[in-house]
């Protein structure tokens, strides 16, 4: 098997799950219990949430554990009213409330700064902006966003305006290759998920700064300082806390590791499609291409078919065992088009026509190597059955 | 392949295993296969998730284990409209329709052929078990060799033929019988010679991710949770009494009139002691009235009004029989070809009705409008259809009133 879609799901790391193990079969007590043994479970809780938090340069009290990236998104928005949102942001964001108003992203996939300012208004309550895009892997400029929050905050201070206006971003794609420091990026909340970073899914967190108010999604218990309720996934979180302190101290090779990954597929599939160009041309053409950006992650390769059929070659990769994606996984189940894409200025061919790749940990340079010649068979194929 | 270009063939992929051993049997036979998932409902209701996505990706799929080209098309306004508006109407007067067979009538055999040949098929498929036959009248059609032909059109030919299926546990010509003979002369059932098993055994030895899938029942976007949810999201449903028609007595309510046919016994809630029998429906008063007689007359009947008559195969043994006057009838008013609508006389020995999918075939006689039968029959539900068999050859049939 080769895995290409490390942005949908990657594998629980083999140390992750030994070190969660115990805590599923014997050490599984409700950190609430009133028993010694309890407690113990409670201080593993405490001290992996700490860990988890430190990664970002943050404490443990200032995270909320949640059940994923889409309900720390629903906890960070749903106490608003009047949300700026990039255009591009995952459907979690942009479906989360009636008065969204979107920013626009310039061809370079990065926030059009004037479009932003210019709808930035007394009313904005919060701003969501990703770190990293989860369809094309673009890094926006999160510290140049939070100068402008600040600015609009200490206008507001002058002005007497009493109305909070909070900076969200959703770090969920950007773990394993970006070094987060909540306090430098100047965000006021932070969605982190674990399941992107060879943890379990169903767990995420929500970084919330002090002085942040919030109103909870899920009421009960009252734990996570009262910002949602339901007994503590225990495992869950201490996966979560070595999983972020693994890529934590493997950012740099990572990196390194997955910018020769990404060369070599480009080179390779130009190797077998000759006319392949490993970045978006000019003019719009039939010419296939791979969506390059400056500000980009490596481990993303969005490829571009223009006139083929992208679920075509992902059924036919399938049967090789290539497992690859079209945008995002949950948009691609229901047909939809990408509204990513789309925001980039693709057309309608190019953006049927793209293909997700996402590179990780399950990955080899040999299979590098030997996805990039399958994908272009699969392309030629369809070039083949297209002149028929 | 000979040096002619191949034949193209429209075929509709549904994701499951009948359409998808259709398209490796249509491709084996050298025709050039479009496959294509007709998009006729993907609203998900309260309470049941309409499969379509995961349809469409299974029929997909095969399109591309097959190499052959693969469409999509939407005709989600045209079967609201002509199916699921129709289907409601129906309910709303009390009436039983059967939307799979309006939905062959209306969209598969003729939004989807019309379609097709507009994109330059030569033929339309399906994955429906039934035979056609072009040319060959059922007598012939009843030997071996005529139905040797059957599967695949031979000749163009005004008079094509509808068979049952070879497996006759599975025909479905039941849902077919009022398809226009144009689209069925155009028309090719791959899987009609097969039975059931050799299907499974050809997905199976090809490999298809959904040789096992789980076959799917009655009405596509009825899926799971069935009818009674979905009509309550359209219908003001109100509750309403159920009495025993003998006595009038008042014995428990029920959740809308509209939900009950006429003879069915189950899901009273009247409790205890014998079975109940919905004897009559009153849609004004919203009254329910049972009877605990299973031979009360209001259950069974000798004879059936049809309406809607459709008479298939001009020129055939049954239409012989009273050919004349159906010739007068069809010069007198300008009906489509095939379409009886006067009184006409049928006296068939070897006549036979089908009442519901898959129920046994009971000999009977035709008059045009109405069907007699020799015993007496439980009667079925108005609204739904009457399907008329000599021999292997569907011979038309009718709404039951």
């Amino acid at each position: 098997m080769i895995y290409l879609d490390h942005a949908a799901a990657t594998p629980v790391d083999k140390k992750v799950l030994n070190e969660m193990t115990p805590y599923f079969t014997e050490e599984f007590f409700n950190p609430s219990a009133p028993y010694l043994s309890a407690k113990y479970v409670r201080e593993a809780y405490e001290d992996a949430k700490n860990r988890l938090a430190h990664t970002i340069g943050a404490k443990g009290t200032d995270l909320v554990i949640t059940s994923g990236a889409t309900e720390s998104i629903n906890l960070a928005l749903s106490s608003f009213d009047n949300i700026l949102a990039l255009e591009t942001e995952h459907p979690a964001v942009l479906q989360n409330t009636k008065h969204l108003t979107k920013i626009k992203v310039k061809s370079d996939g990065r926030i059009d700064l004037d479009d932003f300012k210019r709808k930035l208004t007394d009313k904005t309550e919060v701003v969501s902006v990703s770190l990293v895009n989860n369809e094309i892997g673009i890094i926006q400029p999160l510290a140049e966003i939070s100068a402008i929050v600040r600015e609009e905050r200490a206008k507001r201070l002058e002005k007497g305006l009493k109305k909070p206006l909070y900076l969200h971003s959703d770090a969920s794609q950007a773990l394993n290759l970006l070094d987060i420091s909540a306090s430098r990026l100047g965000v006021d909340m932070m969605t982190l998920n674990a399941a992107k970073i060879g943890a379990t899914k169903g767990v995420g967190a929500l970084f919330v700064a002090h002085g942040v108010k919030l109103q909870s999604v899920i009421r009960g218990g009252g734990q996570e300082q009262g910002l949602r309720s339901g007994t503590e996934n225990v495992p869950g979180v201490i996966g979560f806390a070595l999983a972020a302190e693994l890529a934590k101290s493997h950012l740099k090779s990572n990196r390194q590791k997955y910018s020769e990954y990404r060369q070599l597929f480009l080179k390779e599939i130009q190797h077998h499609l000759p006319d392949f160009q490993p970045t978006r041309p000019k003019k719009v053409s039939n010419t296939p291409y791979c969506l390059t950006f400056k500000h980009q992650i490596p481990t993303f390769l969005p490829l571009i078919f223009p006139g083929v059929d992208a679920e075509r070659l992902i059924y036919k990769l399938e049967k090789k065992q290539v497992y690859v994606s079209t945008g995002a996984a949950c948009a691609a189940s229901k047909g939809q088009k990408s509204h990513v894409l789309t925001a980039l200025g693709l057309s309608d061919s190019e953006i049927a026509g793209s293909l997700r790749v996402s590179l990780g940990s399950t990955n080899t340079k040999e299979q590098i190597i030997k996805a990039a010649k399958f994908v272009a068979d699969v392309v030629k194929e369809e070039y083949v059955r297209q002149a028929r | 392949m000979s040096a002619k270009p191949a034949k193209t063939v429209y075929l509709g992929m549904s994701g499951g295993v009948d359409s998808s051993v259709s398209a490796i049997l249509l491709k084996e036979q050298g025709y050039k296969v479009v496959g294509v998932y007709m998009k006729n409902w993907s609203r998900d209701l309260p309470g049941m998730k309409c499969p379509w996505a995961e349809d469409l990706a299974d029929a997909k799929r095969v399109a591309v284990d097959l190499d052959i080209d693969f469409e999509v098309w939407d005709f989600e306004k045209d079967y609201k409209q002509k199916v699921v508006d129709y289907m409601l109407a129906e309910f709303k007067k009390g009436r039983t329709p059967n939307p799979d067979i309006m939905c062959n009538q209306e969209i598969k055999f003729k939004l989807f052929y019309e379609t097709a040949l507009s994109h330059g098929a030569d033929f339309i498929a399906t994955g429906h078990y039934a035979q056609v036959s072009l040319g060959a009248g059922p007598a012939a059609a009843s030997s071996p060799t005529a139905l040797s032909l059957v599967g695949v059109p031979q000749a163009a030919s005004p008079a094509p033929t509808l068979l049952r299926a070879v497996d006759e546990n599975k025909d479905q010509t039941y849902f077919l019988y009022r398809i226009s003979d144009e689209a069925l002369s155009r028309t090719i059932f791959p899987i009609g010679h097969l039975k059931k098993p050799e299907v499974k055994r050809i997905a199976a030895e090809h490999g298809l991710a959904n040789a096992h899938k789980k076959e799917s029942m009655g009405v596509c976007f009825v899926g799971e949770v069935g009818m009674k949810d979905f009509l309550k999201s359209y219908i003001d449903i109100k509750p309403g009494e159920i009495r025993e028609q003998e006595t009038n007595k008042l014995l428990g309510h029920h959740e809308g009139a509209i939900f009950y046919t006429i003879g069915q016994r189950h899901g009273l809630y009247v409790g205890g002691g014998l079975p109940y029998y919905v004897v009559k429906k009153d849609l004004i008063k919203n009254i329910l009235y049972v009877s605990k007689d299973l031979n009360h007359p209001a259950l069974w009947t000798t004879e059936l009004e049809l309406e809607d008559v459709i008479v298939r195969n001009e020129g055939d043994v049954f239409l012989r029989e009273f050919g004349a006057r159906q010739r007068e009838n069809q010069r007198r008013t300008p009906v489509a070809t095939g379409r009886a609508d006067a009184a006409r006389k049928s006296i068939s020995p070897s006549l036979m009705v089908r009442l519901r999918h898959r129920a046994p075939l009971i000999p009977c006689e035709f008059d045009g409008h109405k069907i007699i039968f020799k015993e007496p029959i439980k009667r079925p539900a108005s609204g739904q259809s009457a399907v008329l068999y000599i021999g292997k050859v569907c011979v038309g049939g009718g709404i039951i009133k």
